[in-house]
């Protein structure tokens, strides 16, 4: 039993992590209509950011991290305004083309420029537990985990509750309608696709502080963003957190129960199923 | 004309078959890969480019020929041909079942749902005793690069000319209709669920195929090899890269972009790996519909084709 | 076209349509005859294309039963229902927007009404016909997305004709058109059905259905509210506060 709750412990902790990883692709996704295979580079570059700040400029990672969150901000918003808007309204297999181009891309250049060493973010507290009713508690973990739902409120509250949340929205809902309100399209795209990028970036550095990184990490990562973003309903913030919780205590019952090599037979059987099973006017905006 | 087109085909093929005698043993290797590769190509081109359901999960029909082949052979001890079908109907059968609910699905939906089925179907066989789990299986040996070439190129040729076929076909149109515009073929009388499964079945017996014939060739097979997530994706690439929906388009993008990334790849990996990326990002922006429709596009509009693209999907 | 003993085509009883709770349509029963043009009015998302989509098979119904040549055929597929004969056009227009001006209306040959052409020479041939019919010939090779508003009103109507249906729906064929391009279809439609088709026209232009009907009937948030002679419909004052009712908002 205990071991059990354990379990479930590790598995939430791990799911707000997720979650904040999805977080930005089913923004992207349910705005722009782009489903961006990059999105886990993106994630990646936010672990090297994070590191680099930490090692080179002894920031702590938790102080770094909105630094980490502005360098990504500033790199989707040029992307999008620069390359990706040039296709944006072409046919969806295009979009999912030069995102999977960007990821390659990107993950070379990583490792051209950062090496394929593994990497984390280690400060003196990484190590640190502590016992709650019998159960063994990260710290670094459990701050992730803050950090995400933290980021996912704010997102929520500024998607539904400011001026320019709603203009996103709006653009998401119908981009006509969206221009005759004086909302300019172009500007809300490269706006998104920043804050998701951002988003990614903040992702990367609590995993940077979590677990070991490469170049390569990106690829895995963009599956389970993809998983959980369906999950959660792109858009909604706080669906999308709740997704990544599903997907960290399924994977982790999974891992305990079935094994280890069983985790991804479940994550993309849930998924499978869950497109097949629900009727398509649930995903009506796509 | 015709005779000139039958001509030109079969000196192509002619002096295609003829490689293993006067080429080099590794460009007849580079050769049968770059044909199943070809082969991926085309027969993701008739559930993807002809009614344009973007399958991101053909890997699956080309592990369960892969496996399918391989146990046949290396479990039961069966010749060759009959894992081959066996590795057929395992495909088919898949398509048909699997076929019916993700075909409902439509746009990104059906994309991630056979990216799904591709990665669960891989974790699956690596749980299977059978299946040699994550061991993989081991096949009969045997040294033949001349009849595995020949054989792809058969599989290759068989498959583009069942493609020409359908695309002259009442079979074709409708699969175009649907790709154009779903609901308005099925109130003019496309049975689309049967057409779409159809569609998926075909692309899956060839791909399988091709997973057959790779598994005899290099002997060794393991789940993390026949049901590569990447293979998904480079057949994709290379097909829209020549021109989806055409018979020829995805035969030129496999076989250009196989001979680039082999001439890269000798050199330093990593930045055979950018390149690749880079001319993906390249293609889509500038040639988005592929190389086919680029050569009519050029002669008709020059340069400003590849400006009149751009115009057509920017914001 | 004598109106001597009506034979019915088309029946349709109790149709009901509910999206999620709410409504689109209620209990509507009509009964179209054989070649007659019937006219469908009614104000906006007074339930029109929704009824036109029951009857194609793009939705089914929440409720009720639907016959065609005296066989039920609420539950079979669209793909079916267009192979028995029904054709239909679509409001927002939905033609293939890659394929040329012949090829999309090729395909209504290869597939409509008894399965249509099994050849693609004779479905072209007469997918040709088809075009000289509505008069876009001269545009036969371009493709589809680069036509203007009239002519993709022409391109629906031909798709739907290259099927030979027996039973045609028309859905706001009219709407957008000028007087004189009003004229014109007006003309090709009459055409249509003296070629035996039976015709239910979906319409907001008030003066082309009271001239091409022989019946109207009118829905009113999903319910049908009258039905008869054009004129009489017209001037029933359920029907006046209908549409008066509307404008005053």
């Amino acid at each position: 039993m205990e071991l059990f709750s354990q379990i479930i412990v590790n598995g939430i902790l791990l799911g707000g992590l997720y979650g904040l990883m999805a977080l930005g692709m089913g923004l992207v996704w349910g705005v722009l209509n782009i489903v961006n295979l990059a999105h886990g580079a993106l994630i990646m570059f936010g672990a090297y950011a994070l590191y680099y700040l930490f090692s080179g400029l002894g920031l702590d990672p938790f102080v770094g991290l909105p630094l980490a969150m502005l360098i990504l901000f500033c790199f989707g918003y040029l992307l999008q305004r620069g390359l990706l808007n040039l296709i944006v309204r072409s046919a969806l297999l295009n979009t999912l083309l030069i995102t999977f181009g960007l990821d390659a891309v990107f993950a070379h250049v990583a490792q051209l420029a950062f090496s394929a060493d593994f990497r984390t973010i280690n400060p003196t507290y990484a190590g640190n537990n502590f016992q709650f009713f019998g159960l063994t508690i990260p710290l670094a973990r459990l701050a992730a985990f803050g950090v995400a739902l933290l980021l996912a409120v704010l997102l929520w509250l500024f998607l539904g509750h400011t001026r320019t949340g709603r203009a996103i929205r709006a653009t998401a809902q119908n981009l006509t309608a969206a221009r005759l309100y004086g909302v300019n399209p172009r500007a809300m795209y490269a706006l998104t696709f920043g804050i998701g990028a951002a988003l990614a970036g903040a992702a990367g550095g609590l995993y940077g502080i979590v677990s070991q990184f490469t170049p390569y990490i990106g690829a895995s990562l963009t599956a389970k963003s993809f998983v959980i973003a369906i999950l959660g309903g792109l858009d909604k913030p706080l669906g999308v957190i709740g997704g990544g919780l599903v997907l960290g205590v399924a994977e982790a019952l999974t891992a305990l129960y079935l094994g280890p090599t069983y985790t991804d037979v479940i994550s993309f059987g849930l998924l499978v199923l869950i497109l097949v099973s629900r009727p398509a006017s649930v995903f009506e905006r796509a | 004309m015709k005779i000139r087109i039958i001509f030109i085909v079969v000196v192509v093929l002619a002096l295609l078959a003829g490689v293993p005698w006067y080429g080099s043993a590794s460009i007849v290797q580079f050769g049968i890969d770059a044909l199943l590769t070809a082969t991926l190509a085309q027969g993701w081109n008739l559930i993807g480019g002809y009614a344009g359901y973007p399958s991101f999960g053909n890997s699956v029909f080309y592990g369960l020929g892969t496996y399918g082949t391989a146990i046949a052979m290396a479990q039961f001890g069966l010749p060759f041909w009959a894992g081959l079908v066996v590795g057929g109907i395992l495909a088919v059968l898949c398509a048909l079942l699997l076929g019916i609910p993700i075909l409902r699905l439509r746009g990104p939906y059906f994309a991630i749902a056979t990216l799904g089925l591709a990665a669960a179907m891989g974790a699956v066989i690596a749980n299977l005793g059978i299946a040699g789990r994550n061991n993989g299986l081991i096949l009969p040996l045997f040294r033949g690069d001349a009849l595995f070439y020949e054989l792809a190129l058969g599989l290759l040729a068989l498959t583009t000319l069942m493609i020409y076929l359908v695309s002259e076909s009442r079979f074709g149109a409708g699969l175009i209709a649907i790709r154009e515009n779903e609901d308005a073929a099925a109130v003019m009388g496309v049975n689309t669920t049967l057409y779409k499964v159809m569609a998926l079945a075909l692309s899956g017996f060839v791909s399988a195929l091709a997973g057959g014939i790779h598994a005899y060739w290099i002997t060794f097979i393991d789940p993390g090899s026949a049901f590569d997530a990447t293979l998904n994706v480079k057949m994709v690439i290379m097909a829209v890269f020549g021109g989806p929906g055409t018979v020829l388009g995805p035969i030129i993008g496999a076989f250009l972009l196989s001979a680039i990334s082999e001439v890269l790849a000798a050199k330093i990996s990593t930045v055979a790996g950018l390149f690749f990326g880079g001319v993906i990002v390249l293609a889509v922006v500038f040639m988005p519909k592929g190389l086919i429709d680029v050569g009519y596009g050029v002669r008709r509009l020059g340069l400003s084709y590849f400006v009149q693209n751009i115009r057509q999907n920017r914001l | 076209m004598t109106a001597s003993e009506p034979k019915p085509i088309f029946t349709a009883r109790g149709l009901t349509k509910r999206f999620r709770g709410l409504t689109a349509l209620s209990a509507v029963s009509f009964t179209q005859n054989e070649g007659e043009i019937l006219g469908l009015i009614g104000p906006n998302g007074a339930g029109k294309t929704t009824l036109v989509s029951l009857i194609s098979g793009t939705l089914s119904p929440t409720e009720g039963e639907i016959e065609f040549e005296g066989q039920r055929i609420d539950g079979l597929k669209s793909y079916r229902r267009a192979h028995l004969g029904i054709g239909r056009t679509f409001q927002v227009m939905k033609p293939f927007p890659g394929l040329s001006v012949l090829e999309n209306v090729a395909i209504g040959a290869l597939f409509g009404t008894g399965r249509g052409e099994r050849s693609r020479v004779r479905a072209r041939e007469r997918a040709r016909a088809c075009l000289d019919f509505t008069g876009l010939n001269h545009r036969a090779d371009q493709r589809a997305d680069a036509l203007g508003g009239p002519d993709r009103k022409r391109l629906e109507l031909a798709k739907a004709l290259a099927m030979q249906p027996k039973f045609l729906l028309l859905d706001e064929v009219m709407a957008g058109l000028n007087p004189v391009e009003v004229e014109e279809v007006i003309a090709l439609i009459m055409k249509i059905r003296a070629n035996g088709v039976s015709i239910l026209v979906i319409e907001h232009v008030m003066k082309a259905i009271r001239r091409l009907s022989d019946r109207l009937f009118v829905l009113h948030h999903g319910e049908k509210i009258a039905e008869g002679k054009p004129d009489e419909v017209l001037n029933d004052p359920r029907v006046v506060e209908a549409y008066l009712g509307r404008r005053r908002r």
